[in-house]
């Protein structure tokens, strides 16, 4: 089966397509300023207690229609955050227990009134359990309209109050000092923080919504030193992960929550591992070549001493074999070959060694930078 | 002119009866500031004396359970332009996505008003005030590649793109090189000749006398204010650390530094 051509003819895999893409969207986007304001875990509880919110909205108004679930995902979602904060401002409760305790409340009456509305003889009660894991493949063309809309009004602000946003997310402080009204910007940003997730939470699901708001985020941060790039790529890196995975879900009939969650994973551990600057395998691989470059300078500076203890002779050889017990074997075995290779040293007949000219340069020329730059030798 | 009809001759700073308490325990109590035009004042105290409360009282970021601030004789809100802070370089993530030069671009917001983003004169200014504290080569860096009196540097400039006529600063000197030091009482001076005001929270006793004008010691009450060589001296400083502080009034012998209490 071709994917690709199904995808522009296949009427559900374009739909499932195009309505992961406004919620990678929205979420990377969105979930960037929520990486910078370390609300990860205020995410992670707004979205499961979006759950008693979709419940509660069928059972009051019996439709499935997506703005109407959203919209009650939406109530909880923003009434679950500002219980957080109140709790962490009102009592000693910290914020990360107040917001385990949120979470799991909120997803426990939201299951709660699952299992009432399954008892329920009513028709349509079918598939709100969707709503826990995510169902890509039961996506409608009303869905997606409906997440485009919604999804477009939670980019618009951020486009508007770009600069606002930023001085808050940066510096929340500086920003009340000019007489930002920072107390209602920190709600409003929240509450866009909310429509992201409700974007999303038929698609991924309450469960796993969070790690979409997160994932992308954190993978556009190793990649940029820049907000409006980090932003960005973050937009696109939700649109390939929800497109991906969706896809993925689809054909291989997989939950979609998670599938979307790992490609999203996969494509942190990449960010992590091999960003340009960021990477951590450039770095270890930084610093084993500085380590290297250390030990190739330490045994020129051996070899060096060595030399200056005989006098005249600068290049007499000399048995190297105390410089292994001080150096390590394989250091000083490596050490001296590279060292040779750039003709910087010599082994002679006997098995000895020594310095060439060049090499004796060298060695002086290193102790003169070592000395000049304050290093101790 | 404008500027000129509202500061008047009136005290630039003046905060009377300020009281504020975190549950039940007060950290400031009935203190008053009152700080002249074109000085520049230090507020030295101990750990939990409540420099920084004060400060943050003074530019509405904490609200007094008591009391009032004044700016050039009217109430900060209406005053606040007239304002700059100076934040402790510690209370932010310097591992924020953003450069030197945007960071003290964020000074022009307050005079640019909402939605409307910065350009190319926001940005030149923003690039003169960087060039003041010696950081026009660092414009374009991502911030967490500044050292500590670096980042320094760059919350002075964005306080000085301000142009505000009282500078309020958060332990200025903590924690910067040499260098930035010098530069930072340089740029003190330098605000002081233009007839500007800056109180600052500074834990130096040693260096008080020499940078400063005036001085507010502060151990949640206000223990005593006034011109350095008056105020300044052996008693105070007992009265404020407790009478456990050794070698001070200015005159060094040995640890500098504040006392651990």
């Amino acid at each position: 089966m071709d994917v690709l051509s199904d995808l522009f003819l296949d009427y559900t895999l374009r739909t499932v397509a195009l309505g992961s893409a406004a919620l990678g969207v929205v979420s990377g986007a969105l979930g960037a300023f929520a990486v910078l304001r370390r609300q990860a875990l205020l995410g992670d509880a707004m979205s499961h207690a979006a759950l008693p919110g979709v419940a509660l909205a069928f059972l009051i108004t019996g439709s499935r229609a997506p703005l109407i679930l959203m919209i009650g995902a939406a109530v909880t979602g923003w009434l679950a955050a500002v219980a957080i904060v109140s709790i962490v401002r009102a009592s000693r409760i910290k914020a990360d227990t107040a917001m385990a305790l949120m979470l799991s409340v909120c997803f426990g009456a939201g299951l709660v009134v699952l299992t009432f509305i399954q008892r329920q003889p009513a028709a349509g009660k079918a598939g709100l359990d969707r709503f826990l894991f995510g169902q890509a493949a039961a996506m409608l063309e009303s869905d997606v309209i409906t997440m485009a809309a919604v999804g477009a009004l939670g980019l618009l602000g951020v486009l508007v109050l770009w600069k606002e946003f930023k001085l808050l997310s940066f510096d929340p402080d500086f920003a009340a000092s000019l007489g930002i009204p920072t107390r209602r910007l920190d709600v409003l940003l929240t509450s866009l923080l909310v429509i992201a997730i409700v974007v999303g939470l038929k698609t991924v699901g309450v469960v796993l919504m969070s790690a979409m708001v997160v994932a992308p985020g954190a993978a556009a941060r190793q990649w940029t030193d820049r907000l409006g790039t980090m932003v960005t790529l973050s937009a696109l890196f939700g649109a390939g992960a929800g497109v991906l995975g969706a896809l993925l879900s689809t054909t291989a009939e997989t939950s979609t929550g998670p599938t979307i969650v790992l490609v999203a994973t996969g494509m942190v551990a990449v960010s992590l591992l091999f960003a340009p600057a960021r990477g951590l395998v450039w770095a270890r691989l930084r610093a084993w070549r500085s380590q290297r470059m250390l030990a190739l300078e330490a045994v020129l500076a051996d070899l060096a001493a060595l030399a200056a203890q005989h006098g005249s002779d600068a290049t007499h050889p000399h048995d190297v074999g105390a410089l292994h017990a001080v150096r390590g074997r394989v250091v000083m075995q490596r050490a001296l070959a590279e060292l040779a290779a750039e003709g910087l040293a010599q082994r002679h007949d006997g098995g000895g060694w020594s310095l060439t000219a060049q090499g004796l340069a060298e060695a002086s020329r290193l102790a003169r930078t070592r000395r000049a730059s304050g290093d101790a030798p | 002119m404008s500027v000129r009809l509202r500061t008047g001759n009136a005290l630039a700073v003046q905060a009377t009866d300020l009281t504020l308490a975190y549950q039940q325990r007060p950290v400031l109590w009935d203190v008053d500031l009152e700080v002249p035009q074109g000085v520049l004042m230090a507020i030295v105290g101990p750990n939990g004396a409540g420099k920084t409360t004060l400060l943050r009282t003074v530019l509405g970021l904490l609200r007094p359970a008591a009391g009032e601030v004044r700016v050039f004789g009217r109430p900060y809100a209406e005053q606040r332009q007239l304002v700059a802070y100076v934040p402790q370089r510690g209370s932010v993530d310097w591992d924020f996505p953003t450069t030197a030069l945007d960071i003290v671009t964020m000074g022009t917001y307050s005079g640019l008003g909402w939605v409307k983003r910065p350009g190319a004169s926001e940005r030149s200014r923003a690039t003169a005030a960087l060039t003041q504290v010696g950081m026009q080569a660092y414009a374009n860096r991502q911030i967490s590649q500044l050292s500590g009196g670096q980042q320094q540097r760059v919350f002075l400039a964005r306080a000085l793109v301000q142009d505000a006529q009282v500078y309020l600063m958060d332990e200025p000197f903590q924690g910067v090189d040499a260098t930035t030091e010098r530069a930072i009482v340089n740029l003190l001076r330098a605000l002081r000749a233009d007839g500007k005001t800056v109180v600052a929270v500074h834990h130096d006793l040693q260096t008080v006398a020499e940078y400063f004008d005036q001085v507010t010691l502060l151990n949640v009450r206000r223990i005593a204010a006034g011109p350095v060589d008056k105020v300044f001296t052996d008693e105070n400083l007992r009265l404020t650390y407790g009478g456990r502080v050794a070698g001070i009034g200015g005159r060094t012998n040995g640890s500098g530094h504040e006392p651990s209490l």
